[in-house]
């Protein structure tokens, strides 16, 4: 369910899942399904935040992200329901709007 | 939401003096994001010790306090953790209820002191727009100033204050000293002071988020704008986020390292069990030698009576024989409580949370099944906490297969007497203690095993996203542990004053009748007790258990460590002619490895356990599921211990 339009001319985006440890990204667009979002648009992971993924927790568990100087935990499958781009080409897209 | 009337209506004309005049205490409200310091904050301001640890959603009722002030008194409630008012778990549901007023027998309160935490302002200011919303006077508490200060943040508190429109005050909730403001807020609540106001500007852009634009806004958007306000509330009170905690990075990359993490863990948890076996010994020794020289005191003083049977064989025996395990329980809970509150048990849910997803539950739920080593009922309590109501039931049917503390003194007892004192893994881990890990592996693994076909079947349903905030690890405070240990210590020795002490007294009565012809009273196994016993043994003999086991798995019922009393009495009575009888020698004669395996597997499983049965009822809103629990973890309890009893 695509939740946020994003009308400007979209890059190939990435989901949070694919971005690689210590890269900061910012987050574009959040396919997560129902009121479920909730749980994350309330801890401040909202489009246009900023998420780097800073450890991997053992065999093949959740990914602990930086978020707003706090740290925040999340599995797999929902970090593959979230889009970003890296932060320094949202800065670009941002400053040519 | 309503718009805000700034109030004052609650202060108190001062020549009818205190709020006492109008009959009740202005009552104060605790509120903000999980873990920012509200509880710690109530604890300093009412002096009562309500439960502190490093990880979000430790409180989830809603618990009540006196503030006595020169001013008068104030009620000040501490509540759950909320990110806002619309609640998707039970324990949020409790915030938003007490806020709103719609609390059964409760009145809505006349201020909120919000809570936050100074170092992840941003994020946590999203809360104070619904909280301020809702109009009330408010005071705004930004804890851990020490962090912030020490990861080098900054933050003008004044700015903020004004931005707001109400008092902000930056504390360090574990230090008394800095929570003069907070006093000063409770104060003007009396007094009328001009630090009571509501938040003006608030109230007026939550207005027009909910009609301005003429239809909801999708929710995304409505917290992508509420996030914007929030950081341009940060920026205009020159708020500087302090880096990440260095020695919390360093440490997780120990603990969450894919070789070193599963190896601490395991280090950790046979660090405990060695520690309660070996390491308790000189404590457990002590009690025992205080318990028989008072027990030996009172033989001596008393007359040969009744009274003095019943004090010495009964009671001494049978109280002394469960206040041995004190010490042990004790280091469990100095270690449980050293493990929450320095932050390790928010990554051990992580660490685990792969084998949560596997069997169909989310990575929250193993923070209640955690602290069901502890006890069951305040573990059953937490899982309000999980957002997904299957997932909720599923986590509370299975909490009570973790091993409690009250199964520790069954498990101390039957290994001392059966499983000899040797090394096994050098002087660091014996025989017992491994032992003892495996009765505790085998609870986790009928509590996964359960799970994982609870979600499969009843309860199937689709997986929610986990969403773990890890807290910067923390100096665990010597208060918040000592009052854990202290306030367990109390449950003990009230259960053991309550339940075991009328449970033995009744035992030494139904051993006493019926008297015989020449008023005697007749041998244990045909005195009413034995004849109860006897009629319960065909039921128990394929288990291995004979009439006294029987008697004891019956009082057990009421709580698990119940029997250990029980036989305390039991064999105290029949050997009161010998002078210090011994639990675990009596046990050696009567059980053969067989039976005695059997009993623990019996206890690993079955449901003895008359609170977890009514919290159950209570949480689950009828008598369905913890009737099906009982059921099931007693079929359980007697297969397995038919099976070890049968193979052994
Ligand atoms: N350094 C520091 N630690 C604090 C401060 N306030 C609270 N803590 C610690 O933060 C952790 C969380 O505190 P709690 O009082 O349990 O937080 P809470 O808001 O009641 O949390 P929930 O009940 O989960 O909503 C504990 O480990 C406290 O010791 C503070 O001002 N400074
Ligand atoms: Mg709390």
């Amino acid at each position: 369910m695509r939740r946020t339009d994003n009308s400007a001319p979209t890059p190939p985006d990435r989901t949070l899942a694919d971005v690689p440890l210590e890269e900061e990204v910012v987050l574009v667009r959040m396919d997560v399904a129902g009121d479920d979002v909730e749980s994350l648009l309330e801890r401040g992971i909202v489009p246009g935040c900023k998420l780097c993924p800073i450890r991997h927790a053992p065999a093949g568990g959740p990914t602990v992200y930086r978020v707003d100087g706090a740290l925040v935990a999340l599995r797999k499958e929902t970090a593959a329901c979230l889009c970003v781009r890296s932060a320094l080409e949202a800065a670009g897209v941002l400053a040519s709007n | 939401m309503n718009g805000g009337t700034p109030s004052a209506t609650l202060v108190v004309d001062p020549a009818e003096g205190n709020g006492a005049a109008q009959g009740r205490a202005p009552l104060v409200a605790l509120v903000g994001p999980p873990n920012s310091g509200k509880s710690t904050l109530f604890n300093h301001l009412t002096g009562l010790r309500q439960r502190v640890a490093n990880y979000p959603g430790v409180t989830v009722e809603r618990r009540s306090g006196q503030v006595s002030l020169p001013t008068g008194p104030v009620e000040v409630i501490d509540l759950p953790g909320v990110h806002g008012l619309s609640p998707r778990s039970l324990d949020q549901m409790v915030t938003r209820d007490v806020l709103l007023g719609e609390q059964e027998g409760a009145r809505q309160p006349d201020a909120v002191v919000l809570v936050l935490d100074a170092t992840q302002l941003n994020s946590h200011l999203m809360v104070a727009e619904p909280v301020l919303g809702l109009g009330l006077p408010a005071l705004v508490v930004l804890t851990m100033a020490d962090e912030l200060d020490r990861r080098e943040g900054a933050l003008r508190v004044s700015r903020l204050s004004g931005e707001l429109g109400v008092e902000v005050a930056l504390v360090n909730a574990r230090d008394r000293a800095t929570l003069e403001p907070v006093h000063r807020f409770l104060k003007a609540l009396h007094t009328g002071g001009e630090e009571v106001r509501a938040c003006p500007i608030v109230v007026a852009a939550d207005h027009v988020e909910g009609h301005g634009a003429g239809r909801p806004l999708p929710m995304i958007d409505l917290f992508a704008a509420r996030r914007e306000r929030a950081r341009a509330l940060g920026r205009s009170a020159g708020f500087q986020a302090p880096r990440l905690s260095r020695s919390t990075q360093r440490l997780d990359a120990l603990v969450l390292h894919r070789l070193w993490g599963p190896l601490i863990f395991a280090g950790v948890v046979a660090l405990v069990f060695q520690a309660i076996f070996a390491w308790a010994v000189p404590l457990m020794d002590g009690t025992e030698a205080a318990i028989a020289a008072s027990g030996d005191l009172v033989r001596t003083v008393l007359p040969e009576s009744w009274f003095r049977s019943l004090l010495i064989d009964g009671v001494w025996a049978g109280v002394g024989s469960v206040v041995v395990f004190l010490p042990q329980i004790l280091i469990l809970f100095l270690f449980i409580a050293v493990l929450e509150d320095s932050g390790y048990m928010a990554r051990a849910a992580v660490i685990a949370d792969r084998l949560m997803h596997r069997v169909g539950l989310q990575g929250k739920s193993f923070l209640p099944l955690l602290s069901a080593y502890a006890c069951a009922v305040p573990a059953i309590m937490s899982a309000r906490t999980v957002e997904d109501e299957r997932d909720r039931i599923a986590t509370i049917f299975v909490a009570p297969f973790m091993t409690c503390s009250a199964r520790l003194p069954v498990y101390a007892l039957l290994i001392a007497a059966f499983i000899p004192a040797q090394p096994m893994l050098g002087p660091f881990f014996g025989q017992r203690a491994a032992v003892l890990v495996g009765l505790y592996a085998l609870g986790l693994v009928a509590a996964i095993g359960t799970a994982a076909i609870l979600k499969g079947t009843l309860l199937k349903g689709r997986p929610v996203p986990f969403v773990m905030e890890l807290p910067p690890y923390r100096l665990p405070s010597v208060r918040s542990v000592g009052a854990r240990l202290l306030d367990r210590a109390k449950v003990f020795v009230r259960r053991v004053g309550k339940v075991i002490l009328t449970v033995t007294v009744v035992l030494w009565v139904l051993t006493q009748l019926p008297v015989t012809p020449d008023g005697e009273t007749p041998p244990i196994s045909d005195s009413a007790l034995g004849r109860v016993g006897h009629v319960i043994e065909p039921v128990i003999e394929p288990l291995g258990f004979d009439w006294r086991i029987g008697i004891g798995l019956v009082t057990s019922l009421a709580a698990r460590e119940v029997i250990v009393g029980t036989l305390g009495t039991i064999y105290g009575i029949e050997n009161q002619d010998s002078q210090d009888f011994e639990l675990q020698a009596a046990l050696q004669r009567d059980l053969d490895l067989g039976a005695a395996v059997a009993l623990l597997i019996f206890f690993v499983f079955a449901l003895q356990c008359m609170s977890t049965v009514a919290v159950m009822r209570r949480e689950t809103g009828g008598w369905r599921w913890p009737i099906l629990q009982f059921t099931y973890m007693l079929l359980l309890a007697y297969v397995g211990a038919w099976a070890a009893n049968a193979i052994l």
